[in-house]
């Protein structure tokens, strides 16, 4: 009997193929939607827990404990040991690699005017390890310790027309909580993936910042990759270089450090239930085609009914011709939405115009992120959303009596 | 009774002496006291030693420094602490500029650029370096006289006469025997008050009565209050013309 049900199912479907197409459209564009969207919230996810990792916190970052509570004051004089750390850290198994930075906000004498810029002293030498920051280096070299050279933003340098052999005098508050001012000269430019880092950021010797900055061999933080859980891994750092330093440092994984992090966390989860509201919206399309089927054929369900056919096998016709469809529409809009994934996910969409002077720690160009799992979740989700939506109309058919439905007209 | 009509002619004295002085100093204009304050803060050339004691919610930090002046324009400034060392501000001809060791180039500081903290203290470049004719920039109107630490003050309110000055409002007391200034308000035009300066301990110079720890505090930094305290001034000294150049800034 079941058999029989499925062979009528699908004869139904192809009786009226305009409805069924529109109905299978209104899921597959659903479908994909989905699919892309959630790679595209994967793929942000991705992109700024790697630019996090990378240029900001680490996957997990150690600072002064007080910094924090002071950082709209610019305590830049709130350092950390650079050398004891770098000496606790080199014993542990679960870091892969650490790098000493100092952050500093600065300007530019330029003109005889003065242009706000963000300085990172880094040491290079690790910083080769850490990542693979010489891809960064768009044009020039990377500067050399002991020497006063810089590497600058294309972008900045573009607007202040700058450019590599230029010396550039930057301005800045000292740890000794003085100033101070020095020359560099500019030996790369750097093109980073995220646009705040191209237009707003320099990088200098480690050693010279230290000198500038008056810090000796202080550093203002240390960026540390880890193996395991960023959680788990800070937690157990923290143990360990408390033991050492006491309780001086404030060591925190990179997504609890991050707000806007945080709230893609958040939009993560909030997309899961607009998923959900896309094939609603979309079943809407299969209720009402399914309405309409029924009532037009009314008189066939009279007829059906007359020769004994159950409530309950009528409400099973009509909700396996709403499985057929969605599950055939579910399937098309998945593979296009996969398909459009994967491709976007090789060349990437860019964003550059939409996120130029914003400052956010996600890349120009997002490549949303294909996942096979999610992919067949999304195809499970979507046949079970509208094939449940179609028992709405689907148990109507069961209520029909045979002679009121032989009467219609 | 000799005795008797030599009290008399004392106190006859005493009283003619006092009704001369208010006599006088009920004359003197506003803008007489302001010239009177100007000159005394103005010297042909000076060389002075001293530090900046800034403290705030991070604690106390020092800096030491030497000065050199000419007249009511030209100052330079060297810092001798460790980590300002050779750190120079020099000001002349309206003109401010700064000069840093590890810097290639002068850094030329004009406009709001004036008003920065200098060294992260409660005063700024201006502050330390302005130019002394006071008349030039404000209107300026006598309010009454207050005593302030034990001394009797005229109390002075200026009103700029242009946009460039730091401070659109002024209130100072200015001691009417010495013409120090023992305390300052500075406020912009709304009377939003900015700045406040008060003398903590003075110094007398080739017969001046100078500031020697003067307070500062930026009303728009929180718990924070500056004292520059002089430890060394020589008054008339011979000094180099050349001291106030931009060349012997950067040797």
């Amino acid at each position: 009997m079941t058999m029989k049900l499925i062979h009528v199912a699908f004869r139904n479907i192809s009786r009226n193929k305009r409805r069924s197409l529109l109905s299978g459209i209104a899921i597959a564009v659903a479908s994909m939607s989905i699919v892309f969207l959630f790679a595209m919230v994967q793929g942000m996810r991705d992109d700024m827990a790697q630019n996090l990792a990378t240029y900001y916190t680490g996957e997990v970052r150690i600072r002064n404990a007080q910094y924090e509570e002071y950082e709209r004051y610019n305590p830049i004089h709130l350092t950390v040991d650079w050398q004891r750390i770098d000496q606790a850290l080199a014993q542990r198994s679960d870091v892969t690699a650490y790098v000493p930075r100092i952050t500093f906000p600065s300007a530019f004498y330029v003109n005889g005017g003065n242009h706000p810029a963000v300085g990172i002293g880094a040491d290079f030498s690790l910083e080769a390890g850490y990542s693979d920051f010489a891809s960064s280096v768009k044009e020039g070299r990377i500067p050399e310790a002991g020497k006063n050279e810089m590497l600058i933003g294309s972008v900045l340098a573009r607007d202040l027309k700058l450019d590599i052999g230029d010396k550039v005098t930057i301005i800045s508050s000292t740890a000794a909580r003085g100033n101070n001012a020095m020359t560099l000269e500019i030996v790369g430019l750097a093109a980073f993936p995220v646009a705040s880092l191209n237009s707003q950021f320099f990088w200098a010797p480690l050693d010279r910042v230290q000198h500038f900055l008056r810090m000796d061999n202080e550093v203002l933080e240390v960026l540390v990759m880890v193996e395991d859980d960023e959680r788990k891994a800070a937690a157990a750092i923290k143990t360990d270089l408390e033991s050492v330093l006491g309780s001086t440092l404030d060591i925190q994984a990179f997504n609890d450090i991050s707000m806007m992090y945080s709230f893609i966390e958040i939009a993560q989860f909030i997309y899961y239930f607009i998923g959900v509201f896309f094939l609603l919206l979309g079943s809407t399309v299969i209720i009402n085609t399914t309405m309409m089927v029924i009532y037009e054929r009314m008189r066939e369900i009279g007829t059906l009914a007359a020769l004994g056919m159950h409530g309950k096998e009528l409400t099973r016709l009509f909700f396996l011709e709403g499985v057929f469809i969605s599950a055939i529409g579910a399937a098309v809009g998945v593979l296009i939405g996969a398909g459009i994934t994967v491709y976007l996910g090789k060349f990437g969409l860019n964003f550059t115009d939409a996120l130029s002077g914003i400052d956010m720690e996600i890349s120009s160009v997002l490549y949303p992120r294909f996942n096979i799992w999610t992919t067949l979740i999304v195809y499970v989700y979507s046949v079970v959303i509208s094939a449940a939506a179609t028992l709405i109309p689907s148990r109507k058919a069961s209520r029909i009596e045979p002679v009121e439905a032989l009467r219609y007209v | 009774m000799y005795r008797s009509n030599n009290m008399k002619i004392r106190m006859m004295a005493i009283v003619v002496v006092a009704l001369v002085s208010i006599a006088t100093v009920g004359a003197m204009t506003a803008e007489d006291i302001v010239r009177q304050m100007d000159a005394l803060e103005t010297f042909e050339t000076s060389y002075a030693e001293g530090e900046i004691v800034t403290t705030d919610r991070f604690g106390v930090k020092t800096s030491t420094f030497r000065s050199w002046s000419r007249g009511a324009y030209d100052s330079l400034i060297e810092f001798t602490s460790v980590a300002e060392r050779g750190q120079k501000v020099l000001r002349t001809e309206g003109e401010l500029y700064l000069f840093y060791p590890d810097a290639e180039e002068l850094i030329r500081l004009q406009g709001a650029a004036l008003r920065q903290s200098m060294l992260g203290s409660d005063i700024s470049y201006e502050d330390m370096t302005g130019e002394k004719d006071t008349l030039s920039q404000y209107e300026v109107k006598l309010l009454g006289n207050e005593r302030i630490s034990g001394r009797d003050c005229f109390v002075l309110e200026f009103a700029a006469k242009t946009r460039t000055v730091a401070y659109p409002m002024q209130k100072v007391w200015v001691d009417t025997g010495t013409y120090m200034v023992w305390k300052g308000e500075f406020s912009t035009k709304a009377g939003r008050l900015l700045k406040e300066m008060a003398v903590l301990e003075t110094m007398t110079v080739d017969n001046r009565t100078l500031p020697k720890i003067t307070k500062i505090s930026d009303k728009m930094k929180r718990d924070s209050a500056t004292e520059m305290r002089l430890t060394h001034l020589d008054i008339d000294v011979d000094l180099d013309p050349v001291i106030f150049t931009l060349q012997n800034l950067t040797w």
